[in-house]
C-alpha cells in the first residue's frame, strides 16, 4: 500500500521467495498511466533490450506496479548495487527514490520479447498455464 | 534431437547475460520459435536475425517467445543482440554441449565448429510443430511461415481461440 492509500500489485514472485537482505530498491511511483500507453510500452521494451543486461549479476528482480486491470502506477527494480538506477527506464515516467530493503526476492528476469501482461498480472509476472 | 524426435531437448545453457536458463523456462507456457545460428560473423545469420528483429514487434504482443542458440560466448551474444536491436533471448553453447546430441554440427566450417542453421517451432511443452533445415538459406522459415506456425500452435493451446 502506498502512502497515498492506493493498493498496488507487484509481480508476486518478487515477494514470495527467499528475501535478499540489504538490497537496494529503486521505487518509481506516480500518477496512474495506462499500461498500453506508448511510454509504458517502451519502458518495458527497454527493460528487455538493455536494462537487465546493464544491471547484470546485481539485478535481484524487476516489476511494474499495477493499480487495476488497466493502469500502471510505477515500477520497482531491486539490485545489490544502486549505482545504475539513474538509467531506470521507468524513472522517465514516474518520480523515483532509492530505499534499502530486505523484502524482495531474486527472480529470474523476463526473457522477452513479450511485453503484454498475462491476465492482468503486473508485468513481467504471470503466464497462461499457471 | 534426431530428425524423428517429437519433443525437443530441454536445453540448459547460459543466456546472453550469463544466467543459466532452460528452454522450458523460456517458453513459459507460450509457443516458441527456436533458431540455431552459426554465429555473429556469418552474413546469412546477420540477415536472417534482422528479419527476426522485425518480427519481434509481433511476438511481443502475441504471447510467443523467440530464442536463438549459437556457439558465441554470452558477452559476444550480448553485443550482437544490442547491435541487432533484439529483445529476445540468446543462449550460448560456447562449450558445444548440444552440438552432436542435436545432430546439428555444421560440416563446412571446420574452424568455428558452429551449429548448422536450423529452426524449430515448438509447443510450450517443447513438442515440435515444424522443423526447418537452414543450411541453405532458402530452407529457413520465412516470417510468414513463422506466423502461420505460431497461429497453428496458439490455436491448439488456447481454449478460447474460436468464437463462440
Amino acid at each position: 500500500m502506498l502512502d497515498s492509500g492506493l493498493r498496488v500489485r507487484p509481480d508476486p514472485h518478487c515477494i514470495r521467495g527467499e528475501p535478499v537482505p540489504g538490497a537496494f530498491a529503486h521505487v518509481s511511483v506516480g500518477e496512474p498511466i495506462p499500461y498500453d500507453s506508448p511510454e509504458i510500452q517502451q519502458a518495458r521494451r527497454d527493460v528487455l533490450a538493455w536494462w537487465i543486461g546493464l544491471l547484470g549479476e546485481t539485478l535481484i528482480c524487476v516489476t511494474t506496479l499495477a493499480l487495476d486491470s488497466v493502469h500502471c502506477v510505477g515500477a520497482i527494480t531491486v539490485a545489490t548495487d544502486a549505482s545504475r538506477f539513474a538509467d531506470d527506464p521507468f524513472a522517465r515516467s514516474f518520480p523515483a527514490v532509492v530505499v534499502q530493503s530486505d523484502l524482495f526476492c531474486r527472480v529470474v528476469p523476463p526473457p522477452g520479447p513479450v511485453v503484454e501482461r498475462y491476465s492482468g498480472v503486473a508485468w513481467p509476472g504471470g503466464r497462461f498455464d499457471g | 534431437m534426431s530428425s524423428v524426435a517429437t519433443v525437443f531437448t530441454d536445453l540448459e545453457l547460459p543466456d546472453h547475460t550469463g544466467r543459466v536458463r532452460t528452454l522450458s523456462e523460456l517458453a513459459g507456457g507460450d509457443p516458441l520459435a527456436l533458431f540455431f545460428s552459426r554465429g555473429w560473423w556469418c552474413p546469412k545469420e546477420q540477415r536472417f536475425l534482422r528479419g527476426m528483429v522485425a518480427l519481434q514487434d509481433e511476438f511481443e504482443v502475441a504471447y510467443s517467445r523467440l530464442v536463438v542458440v549459437s556457439i558465441d560466448t554470452p558477452e559476444v551474444q550480448s553485443a550482437f543482440r544490442a547491435g541487432l536491436g533484439a529483445r529476445f533471448t540468446f543462449l550460448s553453447d560456447s562449450g558445444r554441449r548440444y552440438l552432436d546430441e542435436l545432430g546439428l554440427r555444421e560440416t563446412t566450417d571446420t574452424v568455428h565448429h558452429p551449429y548448422r542453421p536450423a529452426a524449430f517451432t515448438l509447443y510450450p511443452d517443447l513438442r515440435v510443430h515444424r522443423a526447418y533445415n537452414g543450411y541453405w538459406y532458402w530452407g529457413r522459415p520465412t516470417t510468414e511461415e513463422i506466423r502461420q506456425d505460431m497461429r497453428a500452435i496458439t490455436s491448439a493451446i488456447r481454449p478460447d481461440w474460436e468464437l463462440d
